[in-house]
């Protein structure tokens, strides 16, 4: 349509909201965002040429690649925690059953050292010296078993379950996670609940009120089996992705747990013999959290690098991709700010954080080693 | 914010200025608008200061031995116990030598916003990047961003010269000039047919003329500011000396500005070549003196702008405007 017959017609409308409604859908989508400054006008003219890429079904090329599945719709609103209570409905020597679907297969469920109250550290005390004990899980860690991979057609049926029960028995004598979702979906309790399971080593995770640090004991730990290809990021299956939906929904039921503490090992794993994050790497960068039922919590700033003074490599950037690399750029922006408002050069913030990190670790260590010896 | 059962609750606009944040929404055809101040006053703690503060409903957040009273009541507080209002944002951007910026951001948002379980879109303002600096907006953009999608929002943000634009040039088709002139910043915007064509932001605004007429007057700054927003216009003389400084460096902003955007449409080699004169339009706090509307079209008028413009006129409700205008962005995208 020529451009003076769009200006008649949008003159036309009354409603100032109809009127750029119109405009903006005959000179081109997303124009309310600012525009680069030196590229605005050419802008304009791309915009019918770029306004095509929102054409459902509309391919620039025939490449498969560009082909996303879209994801799921994400009922809750977001950013807000919405519980949905989900009840036992029958429990049998091996399975129980739940009112959402979920089905746990407790076959290779084991006990494990108790969950004994843990230590949390309130996020507005200076360094973090004041602690408070809870006792209740207060979130999920996801990770990938990292196992042997059968291509996953139906003539490989019995090597697929066979890697799958060895995969379920090294994980129960490790006492590695709380629960395993194999690759046809089948949720299995390992570790207890009201247990430890070693799954998340050295690790920080914060919310809004609390600095979680070694999530062994505050998080419930969920393991994908699933195997990070070179090169490539995680990935899961349309089955493993619904078990991991209905199984979070009762997990996050069961104990209020807030979507904020639903993350990856990625996002909470350290090393704290070179204070880098991402030891490990599990689901470091295509974990399915709207598919899940979960905010993209990615873009959620690492406690590690903004109350710890953590740092990242290269690798883990790379491994990462673009959606953690948002979160680790607003933990970096918010330690920079941080050492502006205390005054200190970045370095020295730095080092001062590291030093509360340091002070936590020996303490929960000594801690530790006197539960031992009170429990001997 | 306590909302009307007849209102439009789909979509919000938030104008966060340095100065003032302002929530609008749509009830039927008339837009409402609801106002904090960006500010925050510490106060030594007392139970019964505590208690007072509560019983008066005056928004206060007890922070050990200290009590934060923010939002309108701080400007109060600060007059009473002669200090000045410490503030969350600077020169547009999130204050990074402010230690308790973030968490007393949260806490003035919180009181005119609630949190939300229903898909509800929020539009808020951006400033553009200062001209001829670095864009050093994203850790600001990206943590309110942050903050109003954790109270449940689905939220946009808009440049703030395009929200000028969006609610008062509707009837050119949104094309022309957005001026905003704030607290922090003067923020401008040119768009064309709604389409952001340039915008970029000039430092000298309010808070610059407060802080350097307090310097040379010995006054606090929020003193100033109080002067300013009370007595303060650009006719006539000044008998008092507060005032008079006042003109000298309210005339220097205006200059920074217009000098702004020639520079601006001078370096532009992308603008398009316009045969249609724009208007423009003057919003915000600082532009509110009775006279300032004449002054800056004197010397915009004076600058030979390379560009012509129409008339030069101020917004319906300057201190709503932008906040209007990120709501009609939210609207606009339901």
């Amino acid at each position: 349509m020529p451009q003076f017959l769009t200006e008649w017609k949008a003159g036309k409308i009354k409603d100032p909201v109809a009127r750029l409604r119109y405009l903006q859908l005959k000179i081109g989508a997303g124009s309310i965002h600012a525009v680069p400054r030196r590229t605005r006008w050419k802008a304009v003219s791309l915009l019918p040429a770029l306004a095509c890429l929102f054409i459902p079904g509309f391919k620039a090329s025939n490449s498969d690649d560009e082909l996303l599945p879209p994801p799921a719709p994400h009922l809750a609103a977001v950013g807000v925690d919405v519980f949905t209570d989900v009840w036992l409905v029958e429990k049998t020597h091996d399975v129980e059953t739940y009112s959402n679907g979920l089905q746990i297969d407790d076959r290779y469920a084991v006990s494990n050292e108790p969950r004994l109250p843990y230590p949390v550290f309130g996020r507005n005390e200076p360094n973090f010296s004041q602690s408070t004990l809870r006792a209740q899980p207060a979130g999920i860690v996801y990770h990938t078993t990292e196992s042997d991979q059968a291509s996953f057609e139906e003539n490989q049926n019995r090597t697929l379950q066979r890697i799958g029960q060895e995969v379920l028995s090294f994980i129960k004598r490790n006492r590695c996670y709380h629960f395993v979702i194999d690759r046809f979906g089948q949720v299995f309790r390992i570790v207890e609940e009201s247990d430890v399971a070693y799954h998340a080593g050295n690790s920080v995770w914060a919310d809004s009120d609390a600095i979680y640090v070694n999530l062994n004991a505050s998080f419930l730990g969920i393991a994908f089996e699933t195997r990070t290809q070179p090169g490539e990021l995680a990935s899961a299956n349309p089955a493993q992705i619904h078990a991991a939906r209905v199984l979070t929904q009762m997990l996050r039921g069961k104990y209020r747990i807030h979507e904020s503490n639903c993350v990856t090992h990625a996002q909470v794993s350290v090393n704290p013999y070179n204070m880098l994050v991402g030891y490990h790497t599990d689901w470091a960068g295509n974990f399915p959290f709207l598919e899940v039922g979960l905010n993209d919590n990615y873009t959620a700033p690492p406690a590690s690098i903004y109350a710890f003074g953590f740092d990242y490599d290269p690798v883990f950037v790379h491994r990462t991709g673009l959606r953690l690399w948002q979160g680790l750029a607003l933990a970096e922006d918010q330690l920079r700010t941080q050492a502006v408002a205390q005054g200190l050069r970045l370095s020295q913030y730095r080092s001062l954080l590291r030093q509360n990190y340091k002070e936590i670790i020996t303490t929960l260590k000594a801690a530790s080693a006197k539960e031992e010896r009170h429990a001997t | 914010m306590q909302h009307n059962e007849k209102a439009n609750n789909a979509a919000l606009g938030l104008d966060v200025g340095t100065s003032r944040i302002c929530v609008a929404q749509r009830v039927g055809e008339e837009f409402q608008f609801e106002t904090q101040l960006n500010a925050f006053v510490t106060v030594p703690f007392s139970n019964m200061t505590e208690s007072v503060l509560t019983k008066e409903n005056i928004p206060h957040t007890v922070s050990g031995p200290e009590i934060m009273v923010h939002g309108n009541e701080s400007d109060r507080f600060a007059d009473l116990l002669n200090v000045d209002t410490r503030r969350t944002m600077t020169k547009g951007v999130l204050n990074p030598v402010e230690p308790d910026s973030l968490p007393m951001f949260r806490k003035i948002v919180g009181s005119l916003l609630d949190s939300t379980s229903e898909p509800r879109k929020l539009c808020f303002t951006v400033p553009a990047a200062p001209l001829g600096a670095e864009e050093n907006l994203t850790y600001h953009e990206a943590t309110l961003r942050h903050v109003l999608t954790e109270m449940g929002y689905q939220v946009k943000s808009i440049n703030e010269g395009l929200a000028v634009i969006y609610s008062e040039l509707e009837s050119t088709n949104y094309t022309g000039i957005g001026i905003s002139c704030g607290g922090g910043l003067c923020n401008v915007c040119v768009a064309y047919l709604s389409v952001p064509v340039m915008s970029f932001s000039i430092p000298k605004a309010g808070d610059y003329i407060d802080s350097n007429a307090a310097s040379v007057t010995g006054e606090l700054a929020n003193r100033v500011r109080i002067a300013k927003e009370d007595s303060f216009h650009f006719n006539g003389f000044h008998s008092d000396k507060l005032l008079q400084v006042l003109n000298v460096y309210y005339d220097e902003m205006i200059q920074s500005l217009v000098q702004g955007i020639k520079q601006a449409f001078s370096n532009s080699r992308n603008l398009p070549k316009q045969k249609r004169p724009l208007p423009v339009v003057l919003s915000g706090g600082t532009a509110l003196p009775h006279g300032f509307r004449a002054r800056f079209e004197k010397i915009f008028n004076e600058a030979n702008l390379p560009v012509p413009t129409s008339d030069i006129r101020m917004a319906a409700d300057p201190l709503h405007t932008s906040a209007k205008g990120a709501l009609v962005a939210a609207l606009a995208d339901l």
